[in-house]
C-alpha cells in the first residue's frame, strides 16, 4: 500500500506535500485528501455552474429565448435558488422500493464520475494520481455509472424506471466498446495508457501553416477517431440523440422518476459530471489535455485551457440536445452493433497498420 | 355505383329501391334524406349501401331519446362525394332500448356506438366490446336520457383499487399504463398499454377525463346567441374559430339564415388563421414528441404562432377562446385603423415560405427524423375509411377528402387553393400534409386580404338580419360538418320547436382519429406509438368533448 502511494506520480499531492511542509506517510494521506477535494470541487463547481445556468442559457439561445435573467448578473444566482429549491423538497420514498439498493443508486453516479477525475491531467501539477494505466482507470469508472442507473430502475418499483435502466444497460454495452476501441487507436499513437504520456506525445508541431504551428492534437491527427469517439461518448453520458434511457416523451423519467430531493440532485449532478468527464477524456486524448492550441498563446494558463476544453464539450452536448431527435431503441442500438463497432476496429486496424509503418 | 343519377346527383328513389323492404319509412332531414329501418336490419342495410352504393364513409352515429322511442341516426356520406348524404334512422322501443350493432360494417362505429350507449343508454347488440367510454365504469344512469336526474349526486367509486405493478399477464408481458399523466399523452389521455420488452402487444385508449358535458350543455342554451361561445373549447389549441363554424354552418342551415359574403370572407381569412394557429401547435409539438426535449423547432413553433395569436386577439379580441361568430356573421369588422391590421397579416404571409423552409431543413430533410417517422405508423387508406378518419390524417394516407372543397361553404370555393394529400400513410406524410396546408391557408388568407383591401365602404355587411330568437321547426332535423384543423367536425341538431336544441351531438374529428392508434401502434415499439399518437395529432378537449 505504502509503495504503491508512494510509487504512484501524484503531482499535485507532492506539490501540496511540499508546500505545507509534511512529513512522513499521515502527510501523504492528508495531502491527498486535499487534492482530491479541490479537484472533486472545480468540477462540482462546473457541474453546479452548468445545471441550473448554463444549460438553461446555452438553450434560451439555441430555441430563440432568454432564460434565466433575473437573479444576480445574468441570472446566475438562480444557481443558489435552485441549490436551496431542490434540497428542500420532500424526500418522497414511494411504497415497495428496495432499500437500501434504491439509496445507493444515486450515490453511485457522482462518485464514479468523480473517481475518473482522479487520472485527468488538468494543467500544471493539477493531476491526483498519473497511474501508468490511467486510461483503463477513467473508463472503468466511469463504466460503474451504468450499474447505478441499473439499481435505481430496478429498485424504483416502477415500470417506466425499469424499462430506463434496462435501456441504459443495452446502450452502454453498445456504445462502451466502440468508446474505448477507438480510445486505444489513440494509445497506439501515444505508445502509453498513461494519460500524461498522452497529452506529452500531442505537443509536437504536426503543420507549420503560416508560421502558426498546428500541434499534433490527435484530433487533427485522425479526425475519423475523433468523430467516432465524440458520437459514442454521445451515448455513454446518454445525450441526445441517445438520450433513450430517460426520453422524457416516452418512459416519464426513465430511471430518475421516482426520484426526489436530494437524491435526484444527486443523479442529475452525476450526470452533468459525466458530460464534463466525458469531455475531459475528450480533451485529453484528443485535444492536447491543457496545452494551448498555438504556443504563443500558451501564457495562459494550462488549467484555462483545460476547463475551456471540457465546457466546449458541453457547448457540443447542449448543441445537439437542441437540434437533434432521438433514434428509437432499436436504431440506437443498429447503430452501434451494427456502425460503430465496425467502424472502431476499422479504424484500430488502420492507425495500428500506419503506426507500425511509420515506426 | 346504384344510386347515383347521370349528372352525379344522388337518386334516393333508387337508394329506397335497392334496399326494398329494409326501408319503413322515409324521413326528410335538412341535409339529406334519411330512411328509417328496423332494429335488427342494421347490419345488412349499411353493408348493402356500404358495398352497392359506395357509402364507405359513417361520419357519426347519433343516439337520442324521444318521448315514446329511441333512437340511433347513422350519417352516412362518401369519401369521394362528401355531398352525397343519407341518414339510416333505427328507432328502438322505449322498454328495451336496443339495435343491430354497426361495428362489423364500419369500424369507426366501436368508438360512437360505445358513446351512444354510455351517454343515452341504447343496447347495441353484437358489438365486441360494449363499455362506458366517456364516463366511468361505475357511473350510474346514462346523462342524456329522458329519466336521468341530473340533480342526483353520484359516487364513482374505482371498480378496485388496481396496482399496475400486481397486473401480471399469463404470458412474459407487461401491462403499463401511459397516462393520464404523462409528457406525451398532450393532454389527460390514458393509454393501457401491454408491452412485450418494448415491443406495444396491445394498447387501448381510454378516455373521457375530459369530459364537460359539452352537448348536454348545449342543450340546455338557446341557438342565437348562447352556444356560440362553447365550441372555442372544443378543440382550444386555437382552432376555436372553425370550430364556431361548424355550429354556425349547422344553425345557419338549420335557421335558414344568410351570411352576407364580406362576413364569408371574414369568416375564411379568420378560420384558416387559425388553421395555421392550429397546425403550427400540431407541428412544433410533434417534434417535441420525436426530439424528446424543448427544441429549437418547439420553440419556432410557438413563437410563429404567437404571430397569428396575436393577428387573431387583433380581430377577435380574444387570445384563444374568441367567440367571433354569430349566426348570419360575424360580431364585428376588422379593427381599425383597417390597413394596419392588413399589413400585419401581409407581413406574416411575406414569411410563411421562409418559414416553411426553416420547418423543412430542420426536420423533414433531418435523416434522423425520417428514421423515426418514414414508414412508421403506418394507416392504409382501407383501414383510414373504415375507422372513419378525417383530416391531415387521412389525406396523410392519399385520401383526397377536404370538406372546404368537397362540401363547400364560407368562401372557399371562390378562391384558388389546393388540397395537400401526401401517399405515405406514414407518420412522416401526415406531419408533410399539415406543414403543405399551412402553406395553403396562407394562400386562402393572401387572397382573403385582397379582397378585404378592395372591398367598398358602402358594402362591408357583417351580419344579415337575424331575428332575435331562432326557433327552427319542430323536429327538423340537420347533420353538418365543416372542415376543421382536425377534419371532419359535424354538429347534428334536432330542434323541437323551441328556440333550445332538443338533441345537440358533436361529431369530433380527433375521437375517430385516436380510434386508429391501435391500428398504427400494435407491433410497434414504445417510441414508434409515441410518434404515432404525436402524429394523429389530438386534442383531449375534443376528443371529450
Amino acid at each position: 500500500m505504502i509503495n504503491f502511494i508512494l510509487n504512484t506520480q501524484t503531482p499535485l499531492v507532492d506539490a501540496i506535500y511540499h508546500l505545507l511542509g509534511f512529513d512522513g506517510l499521515i502527510g501523504t494521506i492528508i495531502s491527498a485528501f486535499i487534492a482530491a477535494f479541490l479537484i472533486g470541487n472545480i468540477m462540482l463547481i462546473s457541474a453546479g455552474i452548468a445545471g441550473p445556468w448554463a444549460k438553461r442559457k446555452i438553450t434560451a439561445v439555441f430555441t430563440d429565448r432568454i432564460a434565466v435573467n433575473r437573479l444576480g448578473p445574468f441570472g446566475l444566482l438562480i444557481i443558489v435558488a435552485d441549490a436551496i429549491r431542490l434540497l428542500a423538497k420532500e424526500l418522497i420514498v414511494p411504497e415497495g422500493v428496495d432499500r437500501p439498493s434504491w439509496d445507493i443508486a444515486p450515490l453511485i453516479l457522482p462518485f464514479s464520475a468523480l473517481l475518473g477525475f482522479a487520472v485527468i491531467p488538468m494543467g500544471g501539477p493539477l493531476q491526483l494520481a498519473d497511474p501508468e494505466t490511467g486510461l483503463v482507470f477513467v473508463f472503468a469508472v466511469a463504466s460503474i455509472a451504468s450499474i447505478g442507473v441499473v439499481i435505481g430502475g430496478y429498485s424504483s418499483n416502477n415500470k417506466f424506471s425499469m424499462l430506463g435502466g434496462l435501456r441504459a444497460v443495452a446502450m452502454n454495452i453498445a456504445y462502451e466498446i466502440p468508446l474505448i476501441v477507438t480510445a486505444a487507436s489513440v494509445v497506439l499513437f501515444a505508445g502509453s495508457l498513461r494519460l500524461s504520456e498522452i497529452v506529452s506525445a500531442q505537443a509536437d508541431p504536426l503543420i507549420i501553416i503560416a508560421g502558426v504551428a498546428i500541434p499534433s492534437w490527435f484530433a487533427f491527427v485522425n479526425p475519423f477517431a475523433f468523430i467516432l469517439f465524440l458520437v459514442a461518448n454521445l451515448a455513454e453520458i446518454g445525450r441526445n440523440p441517445f438520450d433513450i434511457p430517460e426520453a422524457p416523451t416516452e418512459l416519464v423519467a426513465g430511471y430518475v422518476t421516482e426520484y426526489s430531493s436530494v437524491y435526484f440532485v444527486l443523479f442529475f449532478l452525476g450526470e452533468f459530471l459525466h458530460v464534463f468527464l466525458g469531455g475531459a477524456i475528450i480533451a485529453t486524448l484528443f485535444l492536447g489535455g491543457p496545452a494551448a492550441p498555438i504556443s504563443s498563446l500558451s501564457f495562459i494558463p494550462g488549467f484555462i485551457w483545460f476547463l475551456l476544453k471540457i465546457w466546449s464539450v458541453f457547448l457540443f452536448t447542449q448543441w445537439m440536445r437542441a437540434a437533434i431527435p432521438r433514434v428509437r431503441i432499436d436504431q440506437m442500438i443498429e447503430i452501434g452493433w451494427k456502425g460503430l463497432l465496425a467502424l472502431s476496429f476499422i479504424n484500430l486496424i488502420f492507425t495500428a497498420v500506419l503506426v507500425g509503418v511509420i515506426a | 355505383m346504384i344510386g347515383v343519377s347521370k349528372n352525379g346527383t344522388l337518386d334516393y328513389a333508387k337508394l329506397e329501391k335497392m334496399l326494398g323492404d329494409l326501408v319503413l319509412q322515409k324521413e326528410d332531414h335538412v341535409n339529406a334524406p334519411a330512411f328509417v329501418i328496423r332494429p335488427d336490419a342494421v347490419e345488412e342495410t349499411l353493408t348493402l349501401l356500404k358495398d352497392e352504393a359506395g357509402f364507405d364513409h359513417l361520419s357519426c352515429v347519433t343516439a337520442q331519446e324521444y318521448e315514446d322511442r329511441f333512437e340511433s341516426i347513422y350519417h352516412l356520406r362518401k369519401y369521394d362525394s362528401p355531398q352525397h348524404e343519407l341518414g339510416i334512422v333505427v328507432p328502438s322501443p322505449k322498454s328495451n332500448p336496443w339495435n343491430q350493432s354497426a361495428s362489423s360494417v364500419f369500424r369507426t362505429a366501436d368508438w360512437h356506438e360505445r358513446e351512444a350507449y354510455d351517454l343515452v343508454g341504447i343496447n347495441y347488440v353484437g358489438h365486441p366490446d360494449l363499455r362506458r367510454i366517456l364516463l366511468p365504469d361505475t357511473w350510474q344512469g346514462h346523462p342524456l336520457s329522458l329519466d336521468y336526474d341530473q340533480n342526483k349526486p353520484q359516487i364513482i367509486t374505482l371498480q378496485e383499487h388496481e396496482n399496475p405493478l400486481q397486473h401480471t399477464l399469463d404470458d412474459n408481458t407487461m401491462f403499463i399504463n401511459i397516462g393520464p399523466h404523462h409528457p406525451a399523452t398532450h393532454g389527460v389521455l390514458h393509454l393501457k398499454t401491454v408491452l412485450d420488452g418494448e415491443h406495444v402487444v396491445a394498447v387501448d385508449p381510454d378516455i373521457g377525463y375530459l369530459h364537460r358535458c359539452e352537448e348536454q350543455m348545449a342543450q340546455g342554451l338557446n341557438y342565437r346567441y348562447q352556444i356560440m361561445p362553447y365550441p372555442d373549447r372544443w378543440d382550444y389549441a386555437s382552432a376555436g374559430l372553425l370550430n364556431e363554424w361548424a355550429y354556425a354552418r349547422a344553425a345557419e342551415d338549420l335557421g335558414n339564415l344568410e351570411v352576407p359574403e364580406y362576413a364569408e370572407i371574414l369568416r375564411t381569412m379568420g378560420a384558416e388563421l387559425c388553421r395555421i394557429c392550429a397546425h403550427f401547435l400540431a407541428v412544433g409539438t410533434f417534434a417535441l414528441d420525436i426530439y424528446g426535449d424543448f427544441t429549437a423547432i418547439f420553440m419556432y413553433a410557438m413563437r410563429d404562432r404567437e404571430i397569428v395569436q396575436s393577428i387573431l386577439e387583433d380581430l377577435t379580441g380574444q387570445r384563444m377562446m374568441f367567440n367571433y361568430f354569430r349566426l348570419g356573421g360575424v360580431v364585428w369588422d376588422l379593427p381599425e385603423p383597417r390597413n394596419e391590421f392588413l399589413s400585419k397579416i401581409q407581413t406574416f404571409l411575406d414569411a410563411v415560405p421562409a418559414g416553411i423552409q426553416e420547418y423543412s431543413d430542420l426536420m423533414t430533410s433531418n435523416e434522423i427524423f425520417q428514421l423515426r417517422c418514414v414508414d412508421i405508423g403506418i394507416l392504409s387508406p382501407d383501414v383510414a375509411r373504415q375507422y372513419g378518419v378525417t383530416g391531415p390524417v387521412a389525406r396523410g394516407s392519399g385520401i383526397d377528402y377536404d370538406l372546404r372543397r368537397d362540401d363547400p361553404y364560407g368562401y372557399y370555393s371562390n378562391l384558388d387553393w389546393d388540397v395537400v394529400t401526401e401517399d405515405g400513410c406514414d407518420i412522416y406524410s401526415r406531419f408533410l400534409v399539415r406543414l403543405g396546408e399551412v402553406e395553403q391557408s396562407a394562400k386562402i388568407i393572401q387572397q382573403c386580404v385582397s379582397l378585404l383591401e378592395s372591398w367598398p365602404e358602402d358594402d362591408r355587411i357583417i351580419q344579415s338580419n337575424v331575428p332575435r330568437t331562432i326557433k327552427p321547426p319542430a323536429d327538423a332535423e340537420i347533420y353538418r360538418a365543416v372542415e376543421a384543423a382536425k377534419g371532419e367536425l359535424g354538429i347534428y341538431i334536432r330542434s323541437d320547436g323551441t328556440q333550445q336544441p332538443a338533441r345537440f351531438k358533436i361529431r369530433s374529428p380527433c375521437f375517430s382519429n385516436l380510434s386508429t392508434l391501435s391500428e398504427m401502434a400494435e407491433g410497434g415499439l414504445v417510441p414508434d406509438l409515441i410518434a404515432a399518437l404525436g402524429s394523429l395529432d389530438i386534442v383531449l378537449g375534443e376528443v371529450d368533448r
